[in-house]
């Protein structure tokens, strides 16, 4: 059974609707990337995972259970936890503050230390500057906290959005390097938005195409990369 | 680097600093030479300060800017003076009362906003009606009249008193209690979490802290400090009234907050007592001459300070401290 599924679910905010019937799974161990162009309504199925936005029908389940009305500091107690768009790191609190920032949960709390030395362990830069303030961070290095930050919580699924936004072509391949690294390495389940098309569908296990909030397409990375359709509209060899 | 889970609770050195702090303030009287009319000021200027130290709570940590502080305030006030005008009842008993009535409003008012999500200029303005709204609802139901107070020569029971000293040291008392809540605040995982509120709100939803629920509990601590201030207020001036709900004390409490540094309790109290000072020094000298001219100097000194140091009197607290070596620890 999938760890993360959406059913059919509308969503938006407020009387505007952007997510009309999506469906999709993410099963464990895997990267799951969700493409397509701006205003496809990527984010918004982030937010919609996280409780974050106004939703109509359909349902989300996680690991089993529904959690299509739970707050969102519930759904991140039961090991979700996401990184927004444009980092959005605590610009006057040290890189330190921020990552205890992210072990809010009282769950995280506790294995605080250990949480800790697993993130430095993945982002050794982190722990070198551990004393400096985030708001003097680059953009790499910044996104690198606000992916230590939403691990602190210790999730089991991390949703990251738009983790390449802004940044150099050097540092985009790092920031998949560690996207894979967390695959890989620390066993996580990551949903991945992104405008990176190629650069995704190349570390992903299986990949949906969103347009006008809508899934268009879905299959497995690899074959959804020689799709005659999405090179045609991406562009992307 | 302190881990944060054992630095719940107030640092010693910080607990000495408000015993040290609240000792000197209370030596000012006898400097003073117990001349009624400036101890009458200087009690003034502690209560400001301690609305202003109550208001960095909501303000400073929590990052909303509230502009309710007199609503609040003076909900303490009315509660305490009509009990003791009307009934009879001791302030001792009154200003718990309104503390709850106060605590109620926080709740009432508090929960739909937070849970609705409105922040930033739209919270401002929903506050800054908060008080006018109050201030109607009271003149509704009393009227326009004035309430006095009983007088008393001398009466801890009925705290009503011919001069200002005891109110004078309740109030250092009373800053003291205030200071020390912020600082217990500052150093606990609701100050950690407040601190990521007033940084980044979205980011700190995704983290998993409950928002609403965090920025509701700073607001009701917020408000139980501001109605003991009232109750205590109304027992110094004796008047019970619909002008206790002041708009404009609501604004300069939030200006000083600002003017003093967000989230530094320090610089909170600092820019209280000299602004405060400053606005009854213009009165007294310049404001007697041409009505009202104080205030546009007070306007022009904010505007320069506002220019000349953003990040307001916290950073001067700051420059102090690297240059004397032993306050640094």
């Amino acid at each position: 059974m999938a760890l993360l599924e959406l059913k059919n679910v509308n969503a938006g905010y407020g009387e505007f609707r952007v997510l009309f019937d999506v469906s999709a799974k993410v099963e464990r161990g895997q990267i799951v990337a969700i493409v397509g162009p701006n205003g496809a309504g990527k984010t918004t199925t982030l937010r919609t995972i996280m409780g974050m936005t106004t939703l109509y029908s359909g349902d989300i389940v996680f690991n089993g259970r529904s959690i299509t009305r739970m707050p969102t500091h519930k759904r991140v107690e039961l090991g979700l936890s996401m990184v927004p768009e444009g980092r959005r790191v605590f610009r006057t609190l040290t890189v330190y503050e921020n990552l205890v920032a992210g072990a809010i949960t009282k769950r995280a709390w506790e294995k605080l230390e250990d949480t800790l030395e697993m993130v430095y362990n993945i982002f050794p830069k982190l722990k070198e500057r551990r004393n400096q303030i985030a708001g003097t961070l680059s953009g790499g290095e910044a996104q690198m906290l606000a992916i230590a930050r939403a691990l602190m919580s210790r999730p089991d699924v991390l949703l990251l959005d738009e983790p390449s936004l802004g940044l150099a072509p050097k540092i985009v391949i790092q920031i998949f390097d560690v996207v894979k690294k967390l695959r890989d390495e620390a066993e996580k389940t990551i949903l991945l938005v992104e405008q990176h098309v190629k650069h995704s569908l190349e570390i992903a296990d299986y990949a949906y195409v969103l347009e006008q909030g809508r899934i268009v397409l879905e299959g497995e990375a690899q074959k959804l990369m020689k799709d005659e359709r999405l090179k045609k509209a991406y562009l992307i060899f | 680097m302190a881990k944060p889970n054992k630095i719940l609770g107030i640092p010693r050195r910080n607990f000495y600093g408000i015993i040290v702090f609240a000792l000197i303030l209370s030596t000012v009287p006898a400097l003073l030479r117990f001349n009624t009319y400036y101890v009458y000021l200087a009690t003034d200027i502690i209560l400001i300060a301690s609305l202003v130290a109550a208001w960095n709570i909501i303000g400073g940590y929590a990052g909303q800017l509230d502009l309710a502080a007199s609503a609040y305030m003076a909900l303490g006030a009315v509660v305490t003076g009509n009990l003791l005008a009307f009934y009879g009842l001791t302030p001792w008993l009154g200003i718990p009362i309104g503390v709850l009535i106060a605590l109620g409003v926080a709740v009432a008012v508090g929960y739909p906003t937070f849970r609705f999500g409105i922040k930033e200029v739209w919270y401002a303005l929903l506050t800054a009606a908060l008080v006018v709204i109050l201030s109607r609802i009271y003149w509704l139901i009393y009227g326009s009249t004035e309430t006095y107070l009983p007088t008393y020569e001398w009466s801890w029971f009925y705290l009503r008193f011919n001069r200002y000293e005891p109110f004078y040291y309740m109030l250092v008392v009373m800053l003291a209690i205030v200071l020390w809540i912020n600082y217990r605040i500052r150093h606990s995982k609701l100050g950690y979490y407040l601190n990521a509120i007033r940084e980044d709100e979205l980011a700190a939803e995704a983290l998993g802290i409950d928002v609403r629920r965090y920025k509701l509990y700073a607001l009701m601590i917020y408000a139980t400090l501001a109605s003991i201030i009232g109750g205590i207020y109304v027992c110094i001036t004796g008047v019970v009234g619909y002008r206790n709900f002041d708009p404009w004390l609501g604004i300069t409490t939030a200006v000083m907050g600002i003017v003093g540094g967000l989230g530094s309790v320090e610089g909170a109290v600092m820019s209280g007592m000299i602004l405060r000072t400053l606005e009854d020094y213009l009165r007294g000298t310049i404001g007697s001459q041409y009505p009202g001219s104080h205030l546009l100097v007070y306007g022009i000194i904010l505007i320069v300070v506002g220019v000349l140091k953003p990040e307001g009197l916290a950073s001067l607290i700051e420059y102090v401290k690297k240059r004397i070596p032993w306050l640094k620890s």
